[in-house]
């Protein structure tokens, strides 16, 4: 019986009930108040959108803000908005505004099925679009729909206003390219073709409320033969640090035609595209072998409604 | 769903549920919405070592800022055992209320109490502790025995003897039946498989808790999460050196147990300990982290199983050798032994028995009883070496079972060798017949076996037995007791110390005293109790509640129906004075005209109903109707269940999917056809989730749990994940049991014991590969695919 070295459990600073640190407060009412607090505080600032992540991470102490910006009380942030060539959604829109939305229903299928697979109506009466980005869980559900859609992020600050595709918004697990003192305003999503075009969303998950294990969104344009694809993008999450495109898939079917070899040896290349890990949810090894098998469903799908 | 009742008043009747507003509402009071004057909170620094030997804590800081703390030096030095349903000389006592040798990750070391919960939590992280050794934790059970490792336990109790524990051993039990050796040198068929199963969190809805009031005649008054209020005055008294009449335990209303509350729950004892410092109320209430990192988890048990057969299908031999882990404590770790060979040897007639049971200490969470007992896992192994046998033979699994399965007439001792007594209702036979009927049984083999998405059939049988009574009174306390008063409105009060999990135990009593005294449900009223005026009552366990309760309280409504006979002669006497009245024809029987019970003698017009003879009584002088009982049950009759299973393989990615379920079960007579339902409903997803979800994993160099506790790493199917329900067909079998009350046997875990079994014989039957290990994740599922594609 000799003493070793164990590193002691973190069990006594760790659950989701009690927030036993003390932070600073605020509810803006107008987005210039809300940029100005962030300004001035910074990095000690989290924004409250939502909160279901925020407060179950601060709960567990993975994130200790000084300062909590709720900016659930501007109007501004929280809409849907048709222009002629996209949809504009504001970042504190609520899942179930969204999921309610005929549009998005019908014209954004794979994002609209993504958001039914998150967790409970209760939890999608509370959660946001734009808190869901901005946590940047690499299992997050909404980002491969954007990234099959191209959306764009329009994100602000004091010093102005930028645009970030989705494709270069995540850094890492939990993290972005928004700045310490930038909030997310928008998520700008162009318009798909209205015909020829199929989109499809697939979650592989333990239970009907759960994380992903693996997901996959694909949108798949077809030729006027209706046989070869004339585009395809295709993003997994929840196989690599952030959501991911599989480019070097949608490569191989573009021009190609739509049968069984060549969807196979397509999501034989997205699952080598990907680097999962092993966790409690599942392994790494799973990951990949179920990954190619949802990427063949999703493109099959795809082409279904894409032809129908 | 099939009804069977016929010719009762309220029996087998759809009534609403008695707390059913209460609960919907947010209005029924459960531990955690108790709020006292003064009330401190409390919280507990747990070990964050698997395990060590802690040399100090330092508590300045935490009692600066204004906290009460408590260590192990302020606690009873005493070693104890939470669970008092054994006789003392059968509890192995090695637990203590806080501990300066934690050996778990999770064990208490200190608590602190402080006027608000965030305050409490704040004084928790201001305390440090000082450690002398950490040593490496033993988290296998089979590594645990070997020579040379790390004793976990030097010493334990006994009852009051002292004994020393031998290569992490806790106990074990050894048995044996005629010659097996020789048997299975004269079976034509023998099968020997090995198999271990997984390690379960209870998942109830509250997670563990308790309120304490310092009381001003020195006691203490006690609202907390539990299964037996009485059992949980007892060890207060016992470990705090307290009168039992002055340790008030509180029932209240209870958000779920599956067997985590049996035993006292430690946060009970801890929050009594700082309440006895404070001197003030405390409230202690485990997070789900908490509740799910340390405080409770199912056994995980390992198997070897070796069965005989003569080629004519008789069963003539069963070996079987059970490993447990029990973690670092032990609960019921000895009983179970017991019982896990009474699950064996009365599911079928092995004729030949060998048994070896060991319980082994790990340095992970104590393990403790969950929905079943062990019999779930046993019936699992059984009845997967059963189909296996039954194929070898080229006979119908079917046909196989009800040649060998124990049944009417036959000895059953399904909790433990103490326990036995005849068989004397049986449904299985309806329940095979109606269920392989329904589902289609022979279909099974030409089901798709090939190609993407597969279907199998698979059939598992098993039972619960209803309480843990017996003939003679052996090593477990198995009694009830109910006390019944009409009051002066001929409203009735039942008053029981059994605590209802949430299944509707209650409502079941409620209905057995409406039918024994032609009562509405609606005039009887459950009184809310505490341990000071209620009898003693063991526990809410081994699927009891409405076989033992249920059968005290018709007992006392029966003794209560006399007293009102009695002073219905005596108004009949004074009214029709010239009549003399033969008491044997007087009668008792709800009339819906009067919404009450009337009693009056056939063929005349004497009658009176009873809310007018109990304001009589009053007005005359005659007392009170009430009348107590204690009462024990000389069987434990076994509630039979056959489980139809039709699954859809997606050989792809190894998901599993419930197409239909056939649910049947001998629960003999129905008191409640809704809230059964719902068990079996129940039962059967928390056995599917047993089967192919749920396990807690640990680090192996830290001992800790992997997922933290967090309910988004340990999930559990919701309603969403259910099969639909034109395709769960729940099946009553057309039974009575002669000793329940009015026919009636147990139902919480005959719903769920032989689950696992049937949905493991059915994605046996899909893909053709047995799985010896739970739970059959799609992982699992896809790398046996993957192998046997290898070939």
């Amino acid at each position: 019986m000799t003493n070793v070295n164990i590193k002691p459990s973190i069990i006594n600073y760790f659950n989701t009930r009690i927030i036993p640190i003390d932070f600073e407060y605020f509810e803006p009412k107008t987005l210039n108040e809300a940029l100005e607090l962030l300004s001035k505080f910074g990095k000690e600032a989290k924004i409250l959108a939502g909160g279901t992540d925020l407060l179950v991470q601060m709960k567990i102490r993975r994130k200790t803000p000084k300062y909590v910006i709720n900016i659930k009380k501007i109007p501004e942030l929280a809409f849907i908005r048709m222009s002629s060539d996209a949809i504009h959604i504001g970042a504190a829109t609520k899942l179930r505004m969204l999921e309610k939305s005929e549009y998005i229903r019908k014209y954004y299928q794979a994002l609209y099925e993504a958001i039914r697979s998150m967790a409970s109506v209760q939890i999608r009466n509370m959660a946001t679009i734009g808190g869901n980005l901005c946590n940047a869980s690499p299992a997050a559900d909404t980002a491969p729909p954007l990234m099959i859609y191209e959306a764009k992020l329009k994100l602000i600050s004091k010093k102005g206003e930028r645009v970030v595709p989705i494709t270069e918004f995540f850094k890492g697990p939990g993290i972005t390219v928004c700045e310490p003192d930038e909030l997310l305003l928008e998520i700008i999503i162009p318009k798909p073709p209205t015909e020829r075009f199929g989109s499809k969303f697939i979650k592989i998950a333990r239970t009907s409320m759960d994380l992903a294990k693996v997901n996959v969104a694909v949108a798949l344009k077809v030729d006027s033969d209706m046989k070869s694809i004339e585009d395809v993008k295709i993003a997994l999450g929840s196989v690599a640090p952030t959501p991911i495109r599989a480019y070097s898939a949608e490569e191989f079917l573009k021009g190609k035609e739509f049968n069984e070899e060549n969807i196979r040896k397509a999501a034989e290349i997205a699952s080598a595209e990907t680097k999962p890990i092993t966790d409690v949810r599942s392994t790494a090894w799973y990951r990949k072998e179920v990954a190619k098998v949802i990427v063949r469903d999703a493109l099959t799908e795809a082409y279904r409604r894409a032809t129908r | 769903m099939t009804s069977v009742i016929e010719g009762f008043a309220f029996i087998g009747k759809r009534i609403p549920r008695k707390d059913a507003e209460l609960k919907v509402t947010g209005k029924a009071q459960f531990t955690s919405d108790i709020w006292l004057p003064g009330m401190l909170y409390g919280r507990i620094l747990k070990s964050p070592y698997a395990h060590a030997i802690i040399r100090r804590i330092d508590t300045s800081e935490a009692e600066r800022l204004g906290a009460v703390v408590i260590t192990w030096k302020d606690v009873p030095n005493k070693l104890y055992n939470p669970r008092l349903v054994s006789i003392e000389e059968d509890t192995f006592k090695d637990w203590q209320i806080l501990t300066n040798h934690p050996r778990f990750v999770g064990e208490p070391i200190a608590a602190v109490a402080a006027s608000s919960e965030e305050a409490a939590q704040r004084a928790l992280e201001a305390l440090r502790i000082e450690v002398e050794k950490v040593y490496k934790p033993i988290l296998d059970p089979f590594e645990s025995m070997m020579p040379g490792a790390p004793k976990i336990h030097e010493k334990i109790l006994r009852g009051n003897t002292e004994i020393i524990v031998e290569n992490n051993v806790g106990a074990t039990l050894e048995y044996s039946e005629g010659d097996v050796d020789k048997a299975f040198r004269e079976a034509d068929v023998v099968i020997e498989r090995r198999f271990k199963t997984n390690r379960r969190y209870h998942f109830t809805l509250e997670p563990r808790g308790a309120v304490c009031r310092p009381d001003p005649d020195g006691g203490i008054t006690v609202w907390s999460t539990t299964q037996t209020i009485h059992n949980t005055k007892i060890l207060i008294s016992q470990l705090f050196d307290i009168p039992q009449s002055k340790v008030r335990v509180v029932k209240t209303y209870l958000g779920g147990g599956f067997g985590s509350s049996i035993h006292v729950n430690h946060v009970t004892l801890i929050a009594v300990a700082l309440c006895l410092k404070a001197r003030r109320p405390v409230k202690l209430i485990l997070t789900r982290e908490e509740d799910m990192m340390h405080d409770h988890v199912s056994y995980q048990m390992y198997f070897r199983i070796k069965a005989g057969t003569k080629r004519d299908g008789t069963l003539i031999a069963g070996e079987f050798e059970n490993i447990m882990d029990i973690g670092a404590h032990q609960i019921q770790a000895y009983p179970l032994l017991g019982t896990a060979l009474g699950w064996f040897v009365s599911l079928y007639k092995w004729r030949n028995i060998r048994y070896v049971g060991k319980a082994v200490y790990t340095n992970k969470v104590p393990a403790c009883a969950f929905r079943g007992y062990g019999n779930p896992q046993v019936t699992w192994a059984v009845e997967t070496v059963i189909d296996e046998l039954a194929e070898e033979l080229g006979m119908d699994p079917v046909e196989f079972r009800l040649k060998n399965y124990k049944g009417k007439g036959e000895i059953f001792w399904g909790q433990g060798p103490t326990v036995r007594s005849v068989i004397r209702s049986d449904g299985v036979p309806e329940l095979m017949d109606v269920g392989r009927k329904w589902i289609g049984w022979e279909r099974r083999n030409k089901l798709p076996k090939t190609g993407r998405f597969r279907r199998g059939i698979g059939v598992a049988r098993g039972f619960h037995t209803s309480g843990a009574g017996g003939p003679i009174s052996g090593s477990t306390i198995d009694y009830s007791g109910a006390v019944i008063k009409v009051n002066e409105d001929g409203t009735i009060d039942y008053i029981t110390a059994l605590q209802d999990h949430g299944g509707g135990t209650l409502d079941a009593h409620v209905k057995i005293i409406a039918e024994e005294l032609q009562v509405p449900p609606k005039k009887i009223n459950v009184v809310p109790v505490d341990t000071s005026f209620t009898p003693y009552d063991v526990c809410t366990h081994a699927s009891r509640g409405v076989y033992v309760g249920g059968e005290a309280a018709r007992r006392a409504a029966q003794e209560i129906k006399r007293k009102i006979k009695e002073l219905a002669m005596r108004y009949f006497e004074q009214e029709y004075k010239e009549r003399p009245v033969n008491f044997e024809a007087i009668r008792i029987k709800y009339d819906p005209k009067v919404n009450d019970a009337v009693i009056y003698v056939e063929g005349t017009n004497m009658r009176i109903t009873l809310s007018e003879l109990a304001k009589l009584a009053w007005q005359k002088n005659w007392g009170t109707l009430i009348a107590s009982v204690t009462y024990r049950s000389t069987v434990a009759p076994p509630s039979f269940t056959v489980y139809f299973v039709e699954v859809e393989v997606d050989t792809e990615t190894g998901i599993v999917r419930p197409v239909r379920v056939f649910a049947g079960a001998d629960m003999g007579t129905v008191i409640n056809p809704d809230l059964a339902a719902g068990q079996i409903h129940g039962g059967f997803m928390m056995g599917w989730s047993w089967t192919i979800l749920e396990d807690t994993v640990y680090d192996p160099e830290t001992g800790e749990l992997l997922n933290k506790g967090l309910v988004i790493d340990y999930k559990i199917p919701t309603a969403q994940d259910t099969p639909k329900l034109k395709d769960f067909y729940v099946y009553f079998a057309h039974t009575y049991e002669p000793t329940g009350p009015y026919g009636a046997k147990g139902i919480g875990e005959a719903a769920a014991n032989p689950v696992p079994a049937a949905i493991a014989n059915a994605i046996a039957n899909a893909l053709g590969i047995r799985f010896y290990e739970l739970p059959i994740a799609p992982e699992r599922i896809l790398e046996a695919l993957k192998k046997k594609e290898k070939g």
